[in-house]
């Protein structure tokens, strides 16, 4: 058992990473809005929690919080990524459809030129030498497990709420909410928000698991990944996101004696899921099929 | 404002800007079909790029699965831009066959339409790295034949440079433009197209078989790409298997700044964010990748249906 944890520690931490940005997608889903922002949030929550873990001007606050400097972190990183959210949702939320998805995509890269050319990310080279509080990495699991269990909470009581259920008539017929009086754009601002708010505190997380942060943690290619745990595991299920990453995590380890063609078929498995799973792997559990 | 440097900013702009609205032209002319966007385009791009590649100069790499072979023939450039073109082509039509038709027969989410052509994307780049490796592949300098690399022009006082690629990267756009603009303004099945479309229910009640011309659609989408694949490929070299990404995205940025489904607006956004790259003030040129973004922002916050598009009626 014990091998078997350190043999797969850092897999089962990367799930539970995974899974919580996938959920971090799954708050605006709610109200049916597609969004690739929370890797751009992700990464500037690692930003934060590698900057006040590295930076020298802050040495006597982390001497004086110790431990407590992680959770300051995270919450420098939820504000942070919350203001950010709020300024990039109102313009783009405005908007019906694709453009959600395709303002985001653009965050994400102005982001990443921006790291890039600035000097408080270092560069290129991002940030070394970030301080790590655990030695194994699947003691992180003690960072994201109880972070992971309290949005699914959050996420259990947000869908019997009234706010949650204002979402949800969102995603059935905006047109139809709004003529309801929902403030569409508001409540839409609002789970966009929520998850972004979440992919930043992911990232502060993440930052001393990693030890260190470049721009390599906010690709393109990654957005997908999260945005693709979602709708693999099921875009109407809370537990879509966890069942997506378990699977779309281990896939490459499971694949691993195909060496280089196993990102084929990760792909061949993405066409299949849709095609196959429309509702994914949730999905096949709901028993109000449609 | 000296001239000479203006006029090569302009050179460099719409030479660049022009493949970037070719490039585009293929997710418009899918968006205006199927009213979704082919995130697979980027892949087809890539892919003419490499096939290209492969006609005319014969040779593989040295760390794919395809190491050390070589072609038995080699065409010449043009022919091979042209082959590589149609090959892509028939790409796009693959990606229509694959990720697109199954879903539409079954009338699911947009969205699961959009992740499906993303794992057709997937596919394909990493069919391109397993194959090809992924290491730098640059066309020869001599792919072009015998014409100088450049010619100058002089310019009151000042020079103007323009490289023979640059050239041909304008020629070459401003030829597919204008005959893409006559086959769907001028034929018979141009005519056909713009009624699938507009509607495709009326448009099949019609008699157009709606499933032939949105796969017409996918070939055409690819071979544009392909085609804009090549022509960057051979201007700044094929940098890696996922070097059609970095495009991929700027040329999203370019329909939205020109307004999703219109074909004037995507050349205009596609020349706009050339020559906004262009005019770049030198010391900001490490900041060049995120021109085009920040333009689509701009866009979205005042005038989201973007330059020339109409705003979206609400159908109830």
């Amino acid at each position: 058992m014990e091998d078997l944890l350190a043999r797969y520690g850092f897999l089962i931490v990367t799930i539970l990473q995974q899974a919580l940005l996938g959920l971090s997608l799954y708050f605006p889903l709610m109200t049916g809005q597609l969004s690739l922002a929370s890797i751009g949030f992700y990464s500037l929550g690692g930003y934060v929690a590698a900057v006040m873990g590295t930076h020298p001007a802050l040495a006597p606050l982390r001497e004086a919080l110790g431990f407590s400097m992680y959770p300051l972190e995270w919450l420098v990183a939820l504000l942070a990524s919350s203001i950010l959210g709020v300024v990039l949702g109102y313009p783009a939320l405005r908007l019906r459809g694709i453009y959600l998805a395709l303002a985001t995509i653009a965050f994400v890269q102005i982001l990443g030129v921006l790291a890039l050319n600035m000097p408080i990310t270092g560069g290129a080279i991002g940030i070394f030498d970030i301080p790590q509080p655990f030695e194994s990495r699947l003691a992180y699991a003690w960072f994201f497990g109880p972070l992971l269990a309290l949005t699914l909470f959050f996420l259990w009581r947000l869908e019997r709420s009234g706010t949650g259920r204002l979402f949800f008539s969102i995603r059935e017929n905006e047109l139809a909410a709004g003529a309801m009086g929902v403030n569409v754009t508001a409540r839409k601002v609002q789970a966009f928000v929520i998850g972004c708010a979440l992919a930043g505190v992911v990232g502060a997380m993440s930052a001393p698991l990693l030890n260190t942060w470049n721009t390599r943690q906010g690709t393109f290619d990654a957005a997908v990944a999260c945005l693709a745990y979602v709708l693999i595991g099921g875009a109407r299920s809370k537990w879509g996101a966890l069942l997506g990453a378990a699977l779309l995590v281990s896939l490459p380890e499971l694949l691993r004696p195909l060496k280089d063609s196993r990102m084929i078929l990760d792909g061949l498995v993405l066409v299949l899921v849709c095609v196959y799973m429309p509702r994914g792997i949730a999905g096949l559990f709901d028993r109000r099929r449609a | 404002m000296p001239l000479a440097w203006f006029l090569q900013n302009l050179v460099n702009g719409l030479s660049i800007g022009s493949v970037y609205a070719v490039f585009a032209l293929g997710y418009t002319l899918v968006f205006s079909v199927l009213g979704i966007l082919n995130f697979a385009h980027a892949a087809v791009f890539t892919l003419g790029a490499y096939l290209t590649y492969v006609l005319a100069v014969g040779e593989f790499g040295l760390n794919g699965l395809l190491a050390g072979a070589t072609m038995p023939f080699k065409l010449p450039f043009a022919l091979a831009l042209l082959a590589g073109a149609v090959l892509s082509g028939l790409a796009g039509m693959a990606v229509e066959y694959l990720a697109f038709r199954p879903l539409r027969k079954r009338g699911a989410d947009a969205l699961l339409a959009l992740v499906s052509s993303l794992g057709v994307a997937l596919i394909l780049v990493n069919l391109i790295q397993y194959l090809f490796g992924a290491e730098i592949y640059s066309f020869p300098p001599d792919v072009l034949g015998s014409l100088p690399p450049a010619i100058l022009f002089h310019v009151g006082e000042g020079m103007v440079a323009m490289r023979t690629i640059q050239a041909v990267l304008f020629g070459v756009s401003l030829l597919l433009l204008i005959g893409l603009v006559w086959f769907i303004q001028f034929t018979k099945q141009g005519k056909a197209l713009r009624a699938v479309a507009e509607n495709p229910d009326t448009a099949s009640l019609l008699g157009i078989s709606v499933d032939t011309f949105t796969l017409g659609t996918f070939f055409l989408s690819g071979l544009l790409g392909g085609m804009s694949g090549t022509l960057i490929g051979v201007s700044f070299g094929l940098s890696g298997p996922y070097f059609g990404v970095a495009y991929g995205l700027k040329a999203l940025a370019v329909i939205v700044l020109g307004g999703l489904g219109s074909i004037p607006g995507t050349v205009l956004g596609g020349l706009v964010i050339g020559l906004a790259e262009a005019f770049l003030p030198p010391e900001l040129s490490s900041y060049k990748e995120a021109v085009a973004y920040a333009l689509l922002f701009a866009v979205l916050l005042a005038r989201p249906q973007g330059l020339l598009g109409k705003s979206a009626e609400e159908k109830v």
